[in-house]
C-alpha cells in the first residue's frame, strides 16, 4: 500500500508542469468556493450585528397593552419589572435602551415618501454617533426637540437640505391622525436598501406625536457584549419574566410553518386577548430570520459553482489520465511483469488523483485565507453603502471548519470519479497486451 | 335691585353657553339622522377623481352597499380596471379588504382612504358625530355668502381619526356645507366642501363632495354620488362570499 502510495506521489512530481496545472485548476476551484462560503459564513453575523447596533440592541421587549374597545397598544408605561429583570438575568449587558417608533409621510414642498422614524434617547444613546456617520449635518443639532436626521438616499428624493422643516404625517398609537414638524438635523451616508430604517429622531418629540409621554416608550433594547450572547441573554430574562408579569410564549410557529419566529409572535398576539400590558421578547436573530436564508442562498450558489467547475476539471482531469495512462503503458507491463495485481495497478492511479485533488484543496483553501486577509485589511469605511454586511467597514469572512472539511471531500470524490474509468482501464490491461503496445 | 339685576345678567351669561351647546347637539343629532338609514339599505356609486400635482387626474369608482341597522357595509371597486373587483367588508368592528388576485382577505380599517383618494372609507359610512365628539364651541360665520353656525367638536373617543373637527353648519337649513379635520397637534390636515344634496325619503345626502388635502397643497378628491337607492339589499351582500363571488 505504501510502496503504491510511494509510486504515485513519485510519478506526480515526475510531470511536475502537468500536475502543477491540474493543481492549479483544483485549487482556483477551491478558492472561489472557500471565498464564497467564507462570505457567507461571515455575512448573518455582521447583518445582525450591525443591526443590533442601528436597533440599540440585541434583545428586545417590547409592550402591548389592551386599551378602549379592545385595541391594542404599543406602549411600555412602567419598566421597573423589566429592568429588575434584566439585572437579575445576569446576562452580559453593556447598556439599555428605549425607544418609540413610528411610519409616517414625509412630506417637504410638494414631495412625499413613506419611512420608518425611530426616536431615541440620544443623550443616552452615544454610540450611534460612532455607528452612524453623517454626510451633512451634525449630531450637535440633535439637541433641538424636533431634530430628526436622514438617510442620504431619503433626503435626496424629498429634495430637503439640512435646516429645511419637513412635515410628518402619522397616526398616533390610538390610531389618529397627526402632524409634526422636524428639522433636518443631518444626513447620513447611505445604507442601500436598509436606508429607510434609519430615520432618527429625539424619543421626547416622537413620543409627543404618537401619543405616548415623555417618559414612556415602546421598546425597550439590550445590548449585550457581543451577538453570540443573544439567545442564551434572551432565555434568561424570559425565565426572569416569565411569571411576574403576562408574557407572550416565545418561539411559536405559524400552523403552516411559513413565517418567521418573529412573525410569528406578532401574528400570535393578534389571535390573543389580555387585559393591562403583555410583553414581547424578541431578539435580533429573530427579527433577522430570512438573512438565514439569504446565507442559505450563497452557500447553495456556492456548491452549485463547486459542482460546474469541477464537472468541468473532471473532463479535464480524465483526459489527463488517459493521456498519462497512455504514456506509462509500458511501465504498466513491466509492473504487471513484476507481480503488481490488477487492484495495484487501479489503485496507484486513484492515489495520484486522491493525492492531486488533496494538494490542490489544500492549496485553493490556503490561497483563499490569504485572498481573505487581504481583502479584509481594505478600510471601505463606514460610510460604504455595503456597511451593513462589514464589520466596522471591513470586509469579513468566517468559513466553518466542516464546510472546509466537506469542499475537500467531495472535490477528493469527484476527482476519484473522474479518474476511476482510466484507472479502471489501465487496471484490464495483461502484461502482455501493455508490453507489445506501441506509442 | 341692582343685585337682582346683576344675579339675572351672571345667570344669562352663565346659561348662554349651555343654550349653544344645547341648540349644537340637536344640529348635530339632525345631521347624524340625515346620514342615518336605519331600518333601511342603502346603495349608491361613488366616483372619486383625485388631482395630484404633476399626475393625472385619477378616477376612483365603487358601489356602497350599507345596511346602518347592523352597522355592515360592502363596498366595491369598479374603476381603476386594474383594481376591480377589490372591496371592502365591515362585520362588527373589523373591516376587510378582499383582494381578488391573491383572493385574500386582509385586515383593514374605517379609516383608511379609499385607494389613492383623500377620501377614507369613514365618509362613505354612517356618521355618529354626537358620539363620537362633544362640542368645545359654537360661533357664527359665512361659508360663501350663505350664514352658518361653526361649530368646534372635541373627539370623546379614540376611535375616530381627528382629534377635533370643525362643522360649517347652515343656519337657514340644518345642512353641513363644509368640515375642517384637525390633528392631535391641532393642524388643519382636510377640508371637506359639501356643495350638493340631494334628498332621500326625507333626509339629505351630499351627491358632491370636494376634499381638499390641507397638507399637500394641490392635491384634492372630488366625489359624486349616483345611482342611490333605498331598496332592500339581500343577506349575502353583506358576507365575505359575496365579494369572493363576484369576481368569478
Amino acid at each position: 500500500m505504501n510502496t503504491l502510495a510511494n509510486i504515485a506521489l513519485r510519478n506526480l512530481t515526475r510531470q511536475k508542469k502537468r500536475t502543477v496545472l491540474l493543481g492549479s485548476a483544483i485549487a482556483f476551484g477551491v478558492m472561489i468556493v472557500t471565498l464564497i462560503n467564507g462570505f457567507a459564513g461571515a455575512f448573518s453575523a455582521n447583518v445582525a450585528e450591525n443591526f443590533s447596533d442601528l436597533m440599540a440592541g440585541h434583545v428586545f421587549v417590547s409592550g402591548s397593552e389592551k386599551g378602549e374597545g379592545d385595541k391594542t397598544l404599543s406602549v411600555i408605561r412602567d419598566d421597573s419589572a423589566l429592568t429588575a429583570a434584566v439585572e437579575a438575568s445576569g446576562a452580559p449587558v453593556r447598556y439599555v435602551t428605549r425607544r418609540s417608533s413610528f411610519a409616517g409621510t414625509l412630506i417637504f414642498e410638494g414631495k412625499k415618501l413613506q419611512t420608518n422614524v425611530d426616536g431615541a434617547d440620544l443623550s443616552q444613546e452615544t454610540f450611534l454617533r460612532d455607528r452612524l456617520l453623517l454626510k451633512e449635518g451634525s449630531w450637535d443639532s440633535m439637541s433641538d426637540e424636533n431634530a430628526l436626521i436622514l438617510s442620504e438616499k431619503i433626503a435626496s428624493r424629498l429634495n430637503v437640505d439640512v435646516g429645511d422643516l419637513i412635515l410628518v404625517q402619522l397616526e398616533t398609537v390610538t390610531g389618529q391622525a397627526n402632524v409634526g414638524e422636524f428639522r433636518l438635523a443631518g444626513v447620513s451616508y447611505d445604507a442601500g436598501i436598509f436606508g429607510q430604517m434609519m430615520s432618527y429622531a429625539n424619543l421626547g418629540y416622537v413620543n409627543s406625536l404618537i401619543g405616548l409621554a415623555p417618559d414612556e416608550y415602546q421598546t425597550m433594547g439590550i445590548m449585550l457584549d457581543g451577538l453570540k450572547h443573544t439567545d442564551a441573554a434572551a432565555e434568561a430574562i424570559y425565565g426572569r419574566l416569565y411569571g411576574g408579569v403576562q408574557l407572550f410564549e416565545r418561539g411559536v410557529k405559524d400552523e403552516d410553518g411559513a413565517v418567521t419566529p418573529f412573525q410569528a409572535l406578532m401574528r400570535q398576539q393578534k389571535k390573543e386577548s389580555w387585559e393591562g400590558v403583555k410583553y414581547r421578547l424578541f431578539t435580533i436573530n429573530e427579527v433577522l430570520s430570512q438573512i438565514e436564508q439569504i446565507v442559505a442562498a450563497l452557500d447553495t450558489t456556492a456548491g452549485v459553482i463547486l459542482v460546474v467547475l469541477f464537472v468541468i476539471i473532471m473532463v479535464g482531469i480524465t483526459n489527463t489520465f488517459s493521456m498519462v495512462i497512455f504514456e506509462r503503458i509500458g511501465e504498466i507491463g513491466t509492473m504487471r511483469a513484476l507481480g503488481v495485481h490488477r487492484g495495484g495497478v487501479r489503485s496507484m492511479f486513484l492515489y495520484e488523483a486522491l493525492f492531486l485533488a488533496l494538494g490542490g484543496a489544500v492549496a485553493g483553501i490556503a490561497l483563499a485565507l490569504v485572498a481573505m486577509g487581504v481583502i479584509s485589511l481594505f478600510d471601505f469605511g463606514m460610510d460604504s453603502p455595503a456597511f451593513i454586511i462589514m464589520r466596522n467597514g471591513h470586509l469579513s469572512f468566517f468559513l466553518p471548519p466542516l464546510r472546509a472539511a466537506a469542499n475537500v471531500l467531495i472535490i477528493a470524490l469527484l476527482t476519484l470519479v473522474a479518474v476511476a474509468s482510466p484507472a479502471g482501464k489501465a487496471a484490464k490491461l495483461t502484461p502482455a497486451e501493455a508490453l507489445r503496445t506501441q506509442k | 335691585m341692582k343685585r337682582f339685576i346683576g344675579a339675572a345678567v351672571l345667570a344669562l351669561l352663565a346659561a348662554a353657553p349651555a343654550a349653544f351647546a344645547q341648540d349644537a347637539r340637536a344640529m348635530l343629532a339632525e345631521l347624524d339622522r340625515q346620514g342615518d338609514f336605519a331600518g333601511k339599505d342603502f346603495a349608491a356609486l361613488y366616483t372619486i377623481v383625485s388631482q395630484k400635482p404633476g399626475e393625472k387626474d385619477s378616477v376612483t369608482q365603487v358601489r356602497m352597499f350599507r345596511r346602518d341597522d347592523r352597522e355592515q357595509f360592502t363596498m366595491l371597486v369598479m374603476l381603476p380596471e386594474v383594481n376591480k373587483g377589490q372591496g371592502y367588508l365591515r362585520e362588527d368592528d373589523n373591516v376587510w379588504f378582499y383582494d381578488p388576485t391573491s383572493r385574500k382577505f386582509s385586515f383593514s380599517s374605517i379609516k383608511e382612504n379609499i385607494q389613492n383618494s383623500e377620501a377614507k372609507n369613514s365618509d362613505l359610512t354612517k356618521r355618529s358625530i354626537l358620539d363620537d365628539y362633544e362640542v368645545a364651541g359654537t360661533t357664527e360665520g359665512f361659508v360663501g355668502k350663505i350664514a352658518v353656525w361653526v361649530i368646534d367638536l372635541r373627539a370623546r373617543t379614540k376611535d375616530v381619526s381627528y382629534e377635533r373637527i370643525v362643522l360649517h353648519v347652515r343656519k337657514d337649513r340644518t345642512m353641513l356645507l363644509k368640515q375642517e379635520d384637525y390633528s392631535v397637534s391641532g393642524r388643519l390636515m382636510r377640508t371637506t366642501l359639501y356643495p350638493k344634496y340631494v334628498e332621500l325619503e326625507g333626509r339629505l345626502m351630499p351627491s358632491q363632495m370636494l376634499i381638499v388635502d390641507e397638507l399637500n397643497p394641490g392635491e384634492r378628491s372630488q366625489m359624486t354620488m349616483t345611482e342611490q337607492s333605498l331598496a332592500p339589499l339581500p343577506d349575502k351582500v353583506f358576507t365575505k362570499a359575496f365579494l369572493e363571488q363576484v369576481n368569478k
